[in-house]
Order: C-alpha cells, then sequence, then structure tokens
C-alpha cells in the first residue's frame, strides 16, 4: 500500500506474494473450518477419516444431541449471564473509576495511580487470591467469576489516558452550569468515550467468553460451569483416550465435542469482523499507553 | 495540616465517592492476595486462618529447593518460555512485512481479517484442536505420516514433542494478531523513501530489505526485549490442558504445579511459597528488560 504510487505490471513477485499469503491464509483457516465439517458429518464417515474438504454424510444430529440433553444448553447459558454481567461490571467499574484518577488535581491522585500500577508487577498470585475468594464466601457464585478481576489494570488506564486527553473545555461549561461530578461522568464523559470503551469492552467480553481457568477453579458445582470447562472435560476424555489411559470410544463424542465448539465460536465468529477495528485500535491504545 | 487535608477531601468528595469502588475492589482483590502471601512463610490450614496459623520461616522454600521438583520447573519454564520467544518472534514481523508488500487492497483486507481469527478462540478450543489434528487415531496429521508411509505418532503422549506443539500452535493462533503493532509501525514510515528508491531502480525485494525493515528495526527491538522480561510468564492454561504425567518432565511449569499442589492438594503454603518465588523471577526479569530498553533508548514499560 504504502509504495503503489504509480499502476505497475503483475510481476513474479506479486505472484509469489499471493500465493504464499494465501496458502498461509487457509493454514489458518483450515483448522476451525474443519471443526464446522465434523460436527456437520455423519459418524460413520468420521470413522473411516474421509472428512477433509466438506462434511460427509451431512446432517444435524450432533446439534440434535446437544439440545437435547441438559448440559450444554445450561452451560452455555451460563456463559451468556457471566459475560454479560462481568463485562457490564467491568465497563461500570472501568467507566467511573478512570474519571476521578485522571482529574489533574484529585486529592492522594499520585498515592492511587501508583498504587494501582504496581499492581501490575506485584501480585499474590493463584493461591493467595483463591484463599480471598474462599474468605468472602464467593466460592460457586458468579461472583467468584466476575469480581476478582472486576477492572483490568491495563484497560483502566487505556481509559484514564483517554478522558485525560479531552478537551477541558467541554468539561468547564457544565462546571459553570453546576452540574456535579456524577452528572458530568454520566452523562458527559462516558457517552463521549463510546468508542474507547467499545474497545476495551471487546476485550473484556472475549476474555469472560473465553475464559475458563478461573470458572474452572472457583466453580465445584458442574450446574455453573461455563461453557468452556465443559468443553475441557470433553477435552480430557479425548486425552484419556489417546494416551491409552481409556479404551477408544464411539467416535460420537467428537462429533459432539465439535458441534459445542461450534455454537461455542457463534458470537465471536459474528462479532470478530466487525469488531477486528476496534481490536486493533485497542492494541495500539495499549501500545501507545505504554 | 489537619485541616488542609480535610478541605482537600471534602473539596474532592464527589470525586472520591467515584473511586470508592475502584479503591474497594483493589484493596480487596489486588492488595488483599499480595498480604496473603505471609503464608508462605507459614503453616497454613483453612481452619486456623492466616493469623493464627505458625511462622515456619524459610521452611517451604527450603523444601522446594532441596527437592527434586525445583529444578526441573525451573528448567522447564524458562525453556518452554525462551524457545516460544525465540521461535515465535520472527513470524508476525515477517508477515507484516510480506503483507505490506501486497497492492491488491481487498486481498490485502481478505488476509489480514483471516489472520486475526485463531486470536479470538479460546485456548480450550486451541487445545481442542491440537489434540483432534494430532490424534494418532484419527488425526489429520498422523493420517498423513501414514500415507506417506511413516509410523504414527502418539504426539501427546511424546515429552520430545511437546514444546514443539505448544510453540507451533502458539504461532498459529498469535502470529496474525501481534502483527498488528509491525503493520501500525510500517505505516508510519516515509512514503517518499520507497519513491526515492524507486527512482534509483531498487526492486521490491531490495525495498523491503533495505526501507521497511530497518525502518521498523527499534520496534522489532523493543518488542522483542518486553517479551524476553515475560519469559518466564508462560501462558500456563495451554500447558494445563496439553499436558499430561507422560509429558510432566518436560511440561510442567511453575504454574501448574501451584496449582497442583495448592488447589488439587490443598498445599497452600507450599504452593504460595512456589508461587512467590516464580513471581520474584519473573519479576527480576522484567526489570531487567525494561532497564535495558531504557539503556537502548525506548520508551520502556514506565
Amino acid at each position: 500500500m504504502v509504495n503503489n504510487g504509480t499502476r505497475r505490471r503483475w510481476t513474479l513477485f506479486d505472484f509469489a506474494l499471493t500465493l504464499i499469503l494465501g496458502l498461509l491464509s487457509m493454514v489458518l483457516i483450515y483448522p476451525v473450518f474443519y471443526v464446522f465439517i465434523v460436527s456437520f458429518s455423519d459418524t460413520a464417515s468420521v470413522a473411516r477419516n474421509s472428512v477433509f474438504l466438506w462434511p460427509k454424510g451431512f446432517n444435524f444430529e450432533a446439534y440434535r444431541q446437544i439440545f437435547e440433553t441438559a448440559r450444554i444448553p445450561r452451560a452455555y447459558l451460563n456463559t451468556v449471564i457471566y459475560t454479560g454481567v462481568g463485562t457490564g461490571i467491568n465497563l461500570l467499574m472501568t467507566a467511573v473509576a478512570a474519571y476521578p484518577l485522571s482529574r489533574p488535581g484529585l486529592f492522594g491522585r499520585k498515592f492511587f495511580v501508583l498504587a494501582i500500577v504496581l499492581t501490575m508487577f506485584i501480585n499474590g498470585g493463584i493461591i493467595p487470591t483463591y484463599l480471598v475468594v474462599q474468605k468472602l464466601h464467593l466460592i460457586d457464585t458468579i461472583w467468584a467469576i466476575v469480581l476478582p478481576n472486576a477492572i483490568w489494570t491495563f484497560e483502566l488506564l487505556i481509559i484514564k489516558s483517554f478522558y485525560e486527553a479531552m478537551s477541558d473545555a467541554i468539561r468547564e461549561s457544565a462546571v459553570v452550569e453546576g452540574a456535579s461530578e456524577y452528572r458530568i461522568l454520566f452523562s458527559l464523559i462516558m457517552p463521549l468515550s463510546k468508542p474507547a470503551l467499545a474497545s476495551i469492552g471487546l476485550f473484556y467480553f472475549m476474555g469472560h467468553w473465553n475464559s475458563y481457568f478461573l470458572p474452572m477453579i472457583y466453580l465445584n458445582d458442574a450446574n455453573l460451569y461455563p461453557l468452556q470447562v465443559a468443553l475441557r472435560e470433553m477435552l480430557f476424555f479425548d486425552v484419556a483416550r489417546q494416551t491409552g489411559l481409556t479404551e477408544r470410544a464411539s467416535l460420537a463424542p467428537e462429533i459432539i465435542k465439535n458441534a459445542t465448539i461450534v455454537i461455542s465460536m457463534i458470537p465471536v465468529l459474528v462479532i470478530y469482523p466487525f469488531a477486528q477495528k476496534y481490536f486493533a485500535k485497542g492494541v495500539m491504545l495499549g501500545s501507545e499507553k505504554g | 495540616m489537619h485541616t488542609t487535608i480535610w478541605r482537600h477531601i471534602r473539596r474532592d468528595r464527589q470525586l472520591l465517592i467515584l473511586l470508592i469502588p475502584c479503591i474497594v475492589f483493589y484493596a480487596l482483590f489486588r492488595y488483599g492476595p499480595i498480604y496473603g502471601l505471609v503464608i508462605a512463610f507459614k503453616d497454613y490450614d483453612l481452619y486456623t486462618g492466616i493469623l493464627k496459623s505458625d511462622w515456619v520461616g524459610l521452611a517451604h522454600f527450603r523444601r522446594f529447593f532441596d527437592g527434586p521438583d525445583f529444578w526441573l520447573l525451573f528448567k522447564n519454564t524458562f525453556l518452554l518460555g525462551f524457545f516460544t520467544l525465540i521461535f515465535s518472534f520472527p513470524f508476525p514481523i515477517v508477515f507484516a512485512v510480506l503483507l505490506n508488500e501486497v497492492r491488491h487492497t481487498r486481498f490485502k483486507k481478505i488476509v489480514q481479517t483471516a489472520s486475526y481469527l485463531p486470536a479470538f478462540l479460546s485456548v480450550v478450543i486451541v487445545s481442542s484442536m491440537v489434540i483432534d489434528f494430532l490424534s494418532p487415531t484419527h488425526g489429520l496429521v498422523n493420517l498423513a505420516l501414514k500415507s506417506m508411509g511413516f509410523e504414527r505418532i502418539y504426539f501427546l503422549a511424546a515429552p520430545e514433542w511437546f514444546r514443539t506443539i505448544y510453540i507451533a500452535s502458539d504461532i498459529w493462533q498469535f502470529m496474525g494478531y501481534e502483527a498488528i503493532i509491525y503493520l501500525a509501525a510500517i505505516a508510519g514510515i516515509d512514503p517518499t523513501l520507497y519513491e526515492a528508491a524507486r527512482v534509483d531502480g531498487a526492486k521490491r525485494y531490495h525495498m523491503m530489505r533495505y526501507i521497511t525493515v530497518p525502518s521498523i528495526m527499534s520496534t522489532i527491538f523493543i518488542m522483542f526485549i518486553l517479551k524476553s522480561g515475560n519469559v518466564f510468564r508462560i501462558g500456563f492454561e495451554k500447558v494445563l490442558l496439553l499436558y499430561n504425567p507422560t509429558t510432566y518432565e518436560v511440561a510442567d511449569v511453575f504454574s501448574t504445579f501451584v496449582y497442583r499442589k495448592g488447589l488439587l492438594e490443598a498445599n497452600y503454603s507450599y504452593a504460595a511459597a512456589v508461587g512467590l518465588f516464580e513471581a520474584i523471577i519473573a519479576l527480576v526479569m522484567l526489570l531487567t528488560a525494561n532497564f535495558l530498553t531504557k539503556r537502548a533508548g525506548g520508551k520502556g514499560l514506565w
């Protein structure tokens, strides 16, 4: 793009470049595609290892089975709830906390910012954090998933510098009219920050939707499992089978597993072509923050 | 003195009220666990609590350093992080430089969009794909090996394959995503440099070699140092999904050990001590890396 000043001939270089990048894209996409086609194939074809490029014996059997059992739909619902509530809390906490921290004259500002930034480098680690969550009786509740990471420090700093970069003139006129800080934040600053909030919201959303480790350690009740934890259980079944720890069972579980992966990817696949712009912006915002 | 402080607090009271949830969050969930690290020097159990547990000094650390686990974990964590850094680092750079040469805007956009996709997938899904593709019975990799007349390989049960699998799947997942930063750096290159080179009759690969790459060298350098600061911060969630007792000898890292000892065996104090030790090494690495970045004229992390 940088160097296309004039229209030039299609050279061997262009041909090789197109070929390499085209193949590369296919390599990057194929595993996702493969999950799709296996999930729509029938057991016999998958067992014969004949599924490569297109579903064989096209059917929705796996999806029907998934929705007949209670486990996966419940896990799906749990994921939706955790992601919705979690992202909502994340955004609210971050957008609100960033505001006072962005005000230059705030009492104790230096202290607060330093204390917050320090936690990026020093933290208690898995075990002490687990004990805090346990002490607060959050184990086996949605709050164990949502509260311990209610604010991501990096995203907080991004929003803080976004607020700081806003023109003071916007705020001044509201101050002159006697608006409270609450009003200024909620009806002036936050609406104006929608693009930045959307960008970090995407990171929060992805974080919740894809998380498995924290739900795995904080939830013991299988009824509370989100999709990723349910998927992990299927995976372990696979590994056990392949390392010879258990006998090879019928192939149906594999098709069901891939169908579960497909339904778990749907929101991500729907969002990502639109969201990648924000995603890229988020990465850049983060790097400029430095 | 006191009156000025109170005056300031009164002046800022609305802002401070807005800050309360944030203060509570950091106090409870960030500084709480830091305080909780004292259990690494105590014999903590659930019923006596942190305060009443007996002090044992460095006993847990001594046990760890004297035991057989320490060197194995240290070696595994370092090597996995180090090899991941060395092998995966060039991919996003090469990808960004090549992508920049594409003149067909639509094609360029499609390739870039495709390259982001894996970064959006969860570590469970990626691990599932890895397991399926490498399966000795129905995995495509083993089917390909078989059709070429090779023996099948039990990849996930083979310690010698573990790091390769971990690193290759990392490259696959994050190459496109990490290229973003290099593409941005490339976009910032002065176009007149290319114009001048073209007038002088430079070929496209000459421009890549002598303009594009040197122009983003400082970005490459800083990224490398920042990443080397994170060598000890392994993506242990994927290790946890891909390892099993047959591969522990290469796959077990500090965090997975902490998880097993602490959460599965309820050895809280011992696990906290190991976790603290790991965090200290990781912090030292990060500080060193940051120091080097600054010495090299970069901005550093702070």
